[in-house]
């Protein structure tokens, strides 16, 4: 049986380029999508009015500049709307005396929270700029930020259910778990599909003219590609944590054990899927397929909060995907332990042993 | 020492197998010879324990295979019709794991792999990737597999499919060799009637399915004891010719060759003149002619009405 294992390794190493490309996709997809660096805000190109006076721009661009998320950069009309034009840019600001502009090009979420921010920004001065005007005070500005900065009475947000302070949603975090998930998912699939190669190169009537037992076979497959896909997302963690400065949060004994079980339910479904298809051709070809709406469904591309669709829901609800995205998240971002894990843990092992009982029955009964 | 009774093998509609019964005594090498779709690799698949007939037994030593398959799995090398090895690793790297799946370790591991190495002449070649190979070679390499743990019999399913001569020959004399000097159980499958006539002291004739014919080389020529063949080559095909000679009555069968025409005639009917004549008449090239004892190409011929290989 070691025999059989070791096999496969071997095998590896002379032919190792999916996996690397693999590891490559889930890199450069993070990268792409999550951004490097830590959190890194958003540049707007902003243009200033000509109605503006020049005392008037850098109060503007100050205000605009304190605001979280976004940092705002003075430019001029044309650049602007070139950065635009070409797709540099998805959208830029325009600055007047008491309005202003948005200018883009399709809508976005980070559009509509530019929006609010804007509003809020514009908000606060005019209402600060009526209230100067009636009273007419030159000292009423700097009072007015005193009294902000030392204030009487402070509202801190508080989540029912979690001792920590308000949830920070870290949109890095999603998309290196969910593209490290994603990805995983064909390297696992991908390696058992050794399994229908050996049918049909043979090989296997070899294994099964020799001593070996028929549940050694595949126990030592199995075990290769639970290896095999632990080994990559784990790679893929420690790069992004140490490399880019990820925060995945503090307890690494309870992240192991998540991507164990995910690794084993995905495995799982490899057997599940090589049980339901006949040849090596048709099992690669279903695994995109599956991959993909795995993927979606459980929110590895974007946070399964973000979808209201019922039956999506229902069906994220028997995905192992949906429980081990929140139960990462859940490491990582809201510092929760093992022992507040255990359910979706549990529901990731037990899908895995349903999928992995039914898939080794329909393989036997096939050959 | 191994025997099938009324062995048969039925896929949906098609009779692959029909009523099949073998024998091999121990040391003895023997044929399967038959053409594409006989059912040769399907008896040979029932034989060595891998599917199950449909109906009717295998077996060895007068223990059922179907019932026990380990009784003949420890006994048995299997060459497979395809290719079964990890083209990705080298012939080295396969002996040794498959020697390892045969609990062979250590010292007395590298020895069998050396001398299975030995046997088919890719001990030079050992430490380079299969998939590199020649298709020579690597129809040795996946003969070194099945002798790897010195198997009492070895079953071969068309070994030399789509090599060059030069291999052809050696891996046939290795075979000789296996069953000569090392007094291995061979059956031989192909569907070259000249390897089964050079390698086989018996040798079963296969088609749709059924044994049509068995015996030794001799037996099954005397079938056609009373035929013999003439071998007319020519320039281009002259279909009047054939018409007109298969109107004669000593002519049993016509067969149209690339170049030129076959006559299965009755012995002794003294044709060659009136083959020229008609040559003559139809204004037909003859450059060359010759008589023929019977092959087993024409016993198979006789019994079917078709060529081996088309
Ligand atoms: N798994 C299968 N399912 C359905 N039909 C099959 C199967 N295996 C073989 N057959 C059919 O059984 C018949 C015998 O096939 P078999 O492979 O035994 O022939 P063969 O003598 O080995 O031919 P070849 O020289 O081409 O290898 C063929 O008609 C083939 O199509
Ligand atoms: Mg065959």
């Amino acid at each position: 049986m070691k025999a059989l294992f070791l096999l496969q390794w071997q095998r590896l190493r002379r032919e190792p380029v999916l996996f690397f490309a693999m590891v490559l996709m889930t890199i450069l997809f993070v990268a792409v999508v999550g951004g490097f660096g830590s959190i890194s805000s958003i540049k707007v190109p902003t243009v200033i009015d000509d109605s503006v006076s020049e005392s008037k721009k850098e109060f503007w661009l100050e205000r605009l500049n304190e605001t979280d998320g976004y940092s705002f950069e003075e430019m001029e009309e044309l650049e602007a709307r070139e950065k635009i034009a070409m797709g540099n840019k998805p959208f830029a600001l325009l600055v007047m005396e008491n309005n202003y502009q948005i200018w883009m090009l399709s809508e976005s979420p980070e559009l509509t929270m530019l929006e609010q921010v804007v509003r809020q920004v514009y908000m606060n001065e005019n209402r600060l700029a009526t209230v100067e005007s009636v009273v007419d005070d030159d000292q009423f500005r700097s009072q007015v930020e005193n009294r902000l900065s030392e204030p009487a009475l402070s509202v801190t947000t508080e989540m029912v259910d979690n001792d920590n302070a308000a949830p920070t949603y870290n949109h890095q975090i999603q998309t290196l778990f969910g593209m490290t998930l994603f990805f995983s998912i064909y390297t696992i699939i991908f390696s058992l599909s050794k399994i229908a190669e050996e049918k049909r190169t043979g090989t296997m009537n070899r294994i099964i003219l020799s001593p070996v037992k028929k549940w050694q076979v595949y126990f030592g497959h199995v075990s290769y590609s639970f290896v095999l896909g632990i080994l990559q997302i784990i790679l893929i963690v420690l790069l992004f944590k140490y490399l880019f400065n990820f925060d995945v949060g503090e307890s690494t004994g309870a992240l192991l054990v998540i991507i164990a079980s995910f690794t084993f339910s995905v495995v799982a479904i490899g057997m599940l899927l090589l049980g339901f298809t006949k040849t090596q051709e048709q099992l690669n070809s279903v695994v995109p397929i599956v991959s993909v709406s795995m993927a979606m469904i459980g929110g590895a591309f974007w946070p399964i909060e973000a979808v209201s669709n019922q039956f999506i829901l229902a069906a994220s609800k028997v995905n192992p995907i949906t429980y081990a995205m929140d139960a990462l998240k859940g490491v990582s971002m809201y510092e929760q332990g093992l022992g507040e894990l255990l359910e979706p843990i549990a529901i990731i092992v037990l899908i895995g042993v349903l999928c992995m009982g039914v898939g080794v029955n329909l393989i036997e009964r096939r050959s | 020492m191994l025997e099938t009774t009324d062995l048969r093998k039925v896929f949906k509609s098609t009779v692959a197998v029909d009523e099949v019964n073998l024998y091999l005594n121990k040391g003895e090498s023997v044929g399967l010879l038959g053409p594409n779709g006989a059912g040769k690799s399907t008896t040979i698949s029932m034989i060595s324990s891998l599917s199950m007939p449909t109906s009717g037994d295998v077996k060895w030593n007068g223990e059922s295979v179907v019932k026990n398959p380990n009784v003949i799995r420890n006994v048995l090398g299997v060459v497979p019709q395809e290719i079964a090895v990890y083209e990705e690793l080298t012939a080295l790297e396969n002996l040794k794991f498959f020697g390892k799946i045969y609990g062979l370790k250590g010292e007395t591991l590298d020895q069998k792999v050396e001398d299975a190495l030995k046997i088919v002449g890719l001990e030079e070649k050992q430490k380079e990737l299969v998939k590199n190979y020649s298709g020579g070679m690597k129809r040795r390499i996946n003969i070194a597999v099945a002798l790897l743990h010195e198997p009492e019999i070895i079953i071969m399913d068309e070994p030399t499919v789509g090599i060059d001569p030069q291999s052809r020959n050696y891996i046939l004399e290795m075979v000789r060799q296996l069953n000569e000097e090392k007094g291995m159980t061979v059956l031989y499958t192909s569907h070259y009637m000249e390897e089964v006539e050079r390698l086989c002291d018996r040798i079963y004739i296969m088609d749709h399915g059924k044994v049509i014919a068995t015996g030794t080389q001799e037996e099954l020529t005397s079938i056609l004891s009373s035929e013999e063949s003439i071998l007319i080559e020519l320039d281009r095909p002259y279909p009047n010719l054939v018409k007109a000679l298969s109107g004669l009555e000593e002519v049993l069968q016509v067969v149209e060759h690339d170049k030129g025409i076959k006559l299965i005639v009755t012995k002794g009917s003294r044709l060659l003149g009136k083959v020229f004549q008609i040559a003559e008449q139809e204004d037909a090239q003859i450059a060359g002619i010759n008589v023929q004892v019977p092959t087993l190409e024409d016993v198979f011929l006789h019994l079917t009405g078709r060529k081996l290989r088309d």
